[in-house]
């Protein structure tokens, strides 16, 4: 393999005085090494220094998943900063997809954020882990008075006699629609009087096929889905001791097959395939879609398309059997092990006063739990009817959760799939549904 | 012909002037290159011009070519979202640090392979190739732990450093260095030089192609790099291109001229030193694969 | 190259360095203190590779036979995770996932082949042209690859189901369609790995004598004939060289997976790959014992794959 080439004075290579040369080599090698080593070593230094305490500075992480509502999120930390000048807060934004995923992933490594967006579908799961930081002491010493928390939600986030979770928001929904296309297709907007039995009929005359517009969008989820229509329908997907399953009871069927038709049987709605390739969202404010389900947190994303801005309008959601629905909020949690205590509590406080939020409400981001907001949030985008989706809260339900939520709750999401494209009827689904969940349900209890 | 030269273009190598009748029988092959050449930067083109356009736009059927109006919003809205500058700066550090210390620490543990006789040089070596022959996934689970507790989470060190120590960068260095003349060597050990010099006045200027190619192969594997970025950097700040890419899509889903302007803006930078580049880059590659 | 063999300086007395009385080499040719420097000079890689590879493989190992607790902590579950392994039907798809892909991504060889053996006829103009152009998908962030072509790829919205229709085709959904997911990322694949392919084969084939071919042009030999008897067995070692890259690549493919297909897609359990089903369980699923389990299973076929290769490649490579 060695070519060997033979050269005489093969001796005199190492007697040319090159050795001006070679030192000016090593030094420049020498120094580009240097550099580089010191570059990652202040690149490291930088960022663990940053959550440090340098000179009574501290910065706070605070993460979050929901992009949109960052604008007003960037308002509340400005204005906390102003009060608490040697706080600092950044905000990480990471896709809800990847947000429970990395969670975890930091808190069992000890390198959580300081503060962070809490739901309920993952609140107990976090709180039994030991994630979360108790906060009942310091809402007694500054003497925070939680009950201008509207109760389902701040009660919500308490676990074992312990207050975890500072509120943020609740949830309402309204069908959203395009007046556009209800008015080219000759169709009446929606109103309170309603009935799943309009969605359908309407659904399927703002079709047109030719156009690749859908009359409504049907995505395979849960909560802008099905759990509005089973609850609609008298089911609970739940039982109310929360150790049985409520998949497999008739309402709960039949709030999905709802679904499942538009798709399947009317073909009002795009496919799962469809779905996947593009998202519902963006079906319905460029106007491939004409109605769709739609939370209180949606109207921020759809006013910054002029499309939507121009021609969306919302109305309340149509009903069956009830007008209940399950409804979700977030709240801000501390963690367990963050390193600044005293100042992700002072943040947390400013999260859950009057400040944040009017800000939240006044930009039309979420409702806020803080009771009396709501007028705030309905004036912020007058183009939209929102007094229509805040007057549904009193239909609202707790979103079913249980210790370990997630795992049932994406195998059911998996197992619906296959409903949705035709491959499994919604009973049988349903029935495998049930059962797993069940079975999810007594290892809880183990 | 030695293996040496054969790195070599056909361009540059004095080219047998055979029958004239060759060259026009060149069309066909030129016809099935063009096809395939407009198959490679098809893609790329379709990415520019989405990336300028409306998202209606962009998802209307029969697809628009050229776009109008001419959108530039989808750029800033890449910089909205993401830190593209802490970004840039990361892969860039990342990329710079890996290479350096593969090349560095490779170059060293190569060389040692090649020339230097020790005890135990076979089984260590052995042990170097068994690690080759893992896939990484074995490695980072453990690899996350051990950055974790030496608190390097979410930092560019963190990063970095496993991919600054690799068993195939050594076994690369040692096949050049194998390549190179013992004659140089044992010249220099009769005048008295130890391993160190020897190796460093002469082996290791002499090895400038290996290292150039290992360091090729390194910055556009570490660039490229995906998974461990995913798994070890989570604060949005600290995540190189790639990592930073995938959280864009995550935010704005099929948002098409977006993550078109995303996709363009983040592999613009290893694109464009490629084509200055490109000389050197595709002559290092290839001469990995002309090793024993 | 910085190193000038000067022949016509007469030997003299060196003044860069003296040797030192005391390492006079022995004419055994063997340094006295070598093992000490090959150590000093190994140590960096040693303990880089000790702390990062060699302490990692035995950790995960062991991790395959334990399961994980909520945030943290494990506990010894012996072949528990193995005996999961042998009847998880997600496994065993990804498995067969993994190897169609691999199996499509190969297609990529031949068809570097043909651009290798073009690029390489005499007078071929632009050269380094078709040879950028071609390695460009190799230079691009497989994050902007896989955002690419998730748009040309889109069902309704696609350029190259547009281009199907005009062929009067209704294609499908390609990514989101269970039976067409796995060969839409292998195409992408094979798109982004022409190029090195390519570049690694013209290297070899330029080492060919033209010779040869001149010989069978005299004896009336067709260029396709020229191919086959003179360019492909010759070419062989460097297309063993390419092949083994590109099946250990393709059994380790994770980036178009995890860009390409998200984690609610219909085709997720058609076209997860292997060391995307790691990264879900260990990551997402937080299950790190299984996805242990998972990545030895990996490095198991990767190892009787690259044997395998190794064992055929005395049947039909020929050396030099």
């Amino acid at each position: 393999m060695t070519n060997s080439t033979r050269s005489g004075h093969s001796g005199a290579v190492l007697r040319k005085p090159r050795s001006r040369r070679h030192m000016l080599t090593t030094w420049r090698v020498g120094a580009v090494v240097l550099c580089v080593l010191a570059l990652v070593g202040l690149a490291g230094c930088d960022s663990s220094g940053d959550d440090g305490s340098s000179g009574g500075k501290v910065t706070l992480s605070y993460a979050v998943w929901d992009q949109p509502q960052v604008p007003a999120t960037k308002r509340i930390i400005a204005e906390f900063h102003r009060s608490h000048p040697n706080i600092n807060v950044k905000v990480q934004v990471t896709p809800w997809d990847d947000y429970w995923t990395k969670l975890r992933t930091a808190a069992t490594g000890g390198s959580a954020p300081d503060v962070f967006w809490m739901t309920l579908a993952y609140f107990q799961y976090y709180a039994k882990g030991g994630a979360l930081m108790p906060l009942d002491s310091q809402i007694h010493s500054d003497n925070i008075d939680m009950s201008k928390f509207v109760p389902a939600i701040r009660d919500a986030y308490r676990f074992d006699g312990k207050t975890y979770g500072m509120p943020r928001d609740v949830n309402s929904f309204g069908l959203f629609y395009n007046k556009k296309l209800f008015k080219q297709a000759g169709v009446k907007f929606p109103d309170s009087s309603w009935t799943w039995a309009d969605v359908t009929a309407a659904a399927r005359k703002l079709t047109n096929q030719s156009d690749g517009v859908y009359g409504i969008v049907a995505p395979e989820v849960d909560e802008l889905g099905w759990y509005l229509t089973i609850p609609q329908a008298g089911g609970d997907v739940l039982s109310p001791d929360g150790k049985r399953s409520g998949y497999d009871q008739p309402a709960s069927i039949k709030g999905i097959q709802f679904w499942v038709d538009l798709v399947n049987k009317y073909h009002a709605s795009p496919s799962l395939q469809q779905m996947t390739d593009t998202d519902p969202l963006s079906m319905f404010t460029s106007g491939k879609a004409a109605m769709y389900y739609g939370g209180s947190w949606d109207p921020v994303a759809m006013s910054s398309v002029p499309y939507a801005k121009k021609n969306v309008d919302v109305a309340p959601l149509p009903h069956d059997v009830t007008r209940n629905f399950y409804s979700n909020g977030l709240a801000n949690a501390i963690y367990a092990r963050t390193k600044h205590p005293k100042e992700a509590w002072e943040f947390t406080k400013f999260l859950g006063s009057k400040r944040a939020a009017d800000i939240n409400a006044t930009t039309g981001t979420v409702i806020p739990a803080y009771k009396g907001e709501a007028t705030n949030y309905v004036r912020s985008m007058p183009w939209l009817h929102l007094q229509r989706i805040v007057d549904q809260l009193p239909n609202a339900k707790p979103f079913p959760s249980t210790i370990d939520t997630s795992v049932w709750r994406d195998n059911a999401t998996k197992e619906f799939a296959k409903a949705w494209t035709g491959q499994e009827t919604v009973p049988d689904a349903a029935a495998k549904v049930a059962k797993q969940m069940d079975a999810a349900l007594s290892d809880e209890r183990k | 012909m030695s293996r040496a030269e054969s790195v070599v273009p056909s361009s540059r190598r004095p080219r047998d002037k055979g029958s004239h009748s060759r060259r026009s029988s060149n069309v066909i092959p030129h016809v099935v290159l063009c096809v395939g050449a407009v198959l490679m930067v098809g893609p790329f083109v379709w990415e520019v011009l989405t990336s300028f356009k409306t998202f209606a736009a962009s998802i209307h059927v029969p697809p628009v070519l050229v776009p109008n109006p001419f959108d530039w919003h989808n750029y800033l809205t890449v910089f909205q979202t993401l830190p593209f500058g802490s970004l840039f700066l990361n892969t860039v550090l990342m990329t710079l640090a890996r290479t350096a210390g593969q090349v560095i620490f490779c170059s060293l543990s190569g060389y040692a392979f090649a020339r230097l006789r020790f005890p135990c040089r076979g089984l260590l070596f052995g042990l170097f190739l068994s690690v080759l022959m893992v896939p990484s996934q074995m490695f980072l689970i453990p690899q996350y732990q051990i950055i974790q507790h030496l608190g390097l989470l979410n930092t560019v060190a963190g990063l970095s450093l496993p991919g600054m120590f690799s068993a195939f960068g050594t076994f690369l260095m040692r096949q050049f260095f194998m390549q190179l003349p013992v004659e140089m060597e044992e010249a220099a050990r009769l005048d008295g030089a130890n391993p160190w010099q020897t190796f460093w006045h002469v082996m290791l200027p002499l090895s400038r192609p290996g290292m150039l190619a290992l360091g090729i192969l390194v910055a556009i594997w570490s660039w490229n790099d995906l998974l461990w970025p995913l798994v070890v950097n989570t604060d949005p700040a600290k995540m190189p291109l790639s990592a930073g890419l995938a959280s864009l899509q995550g935010e704005h889903l099929t948002n098409y001229p977006v993550l078109m302007a995303g996709a363009l803006l983040a592999s613009l930078p290893l694109i464009v030193a490629f084509i200055v580049f490109q000389r050197h880059l595709i002559q290092g590659i290839a001469s990995t694969g002309i090793k024993g | 190259m910085s190193v000038s063999v000067d022949k016509s300086e007469p030997a003299t007395v060196a003044t860069d360095y003296r040797p030192t009385p005391a390492r006079r080499p022995r004419r055994s040719g063997v340094h006295r203190g070598e093992a000490w420097w090959a150590l000093a000079m190994l140590v960096p890689t040693l303990v880089g590779l000790g702390v990062f590879s060699l302490w990692p493989i035995f950790q995960t190992l062991y991790y395959s036979f334990t399961t994980w607790g909520a945030f943290g902590g494990h506990e010894w579950s012996g072949l528990e995770n193995y005996r999961s392994l042998l009847s998880d039907s997600e496994l065993l798809q990804a498995l067969l996932n993994t190897v169609i892909f691999t199996a499509v991504t190969l297609s990529s060889v031949p068809l570097a082949i043909v651009v290798a053996a073009l690029l390489n006829r005499p007078g071929m103009r632009g050269l380094a042209v078709y040879r950028t152009l071609y390695f460009l998908p190799v230079v691009t962030l497989p994050a902007s690859v896989a955002l690419m072509w998730k748009l040309l790829l889109s069902g309704d919205y696609g350029i190259v189901n547009w281009l199907l229709s005009l062929l009067h085709i209704d294609g499908p959904y390609w990514l989101s369609n269970p039976s067409t997911a796995i060969y839409a990322l292998a195409a992408v694949s094979v798109w982004s790995s022409v190029g090195y392919n390519m570049v690694i084969l013209l290297a070899g084939i330029q080492t060919i004598p033209r010779d040869y071919y001149e010989a069978a042009e005299l004896d009336g030999a067709g260029k396709i004939r020229q191919f086959m008897a003179i360019t492909v067995p010759l070419l062989t070692p460097s297309i063993f060289f390419v092949t083994v890259i590109t099946v250990i690549n393709s059994l380790q493919a994770f980036d178009l997976v995890f860009l390409m297909i998200g984690v609610n897609n219909p085709a997720l359990d058609h076209s997860q790959t292997i060391v995307y089903l790691f990264y879900k369980t260990g990551f997402i699923d937080h299950d790190g014992g299984y996805a242990a389990a998972i990545a030895f299973v990996l490095m198991l076929a990767i190892l009787v794959f690259t044997a395998f290769q190794f064992r055929l490649q005395k049947r039909w490579v020929h050396y030099v």
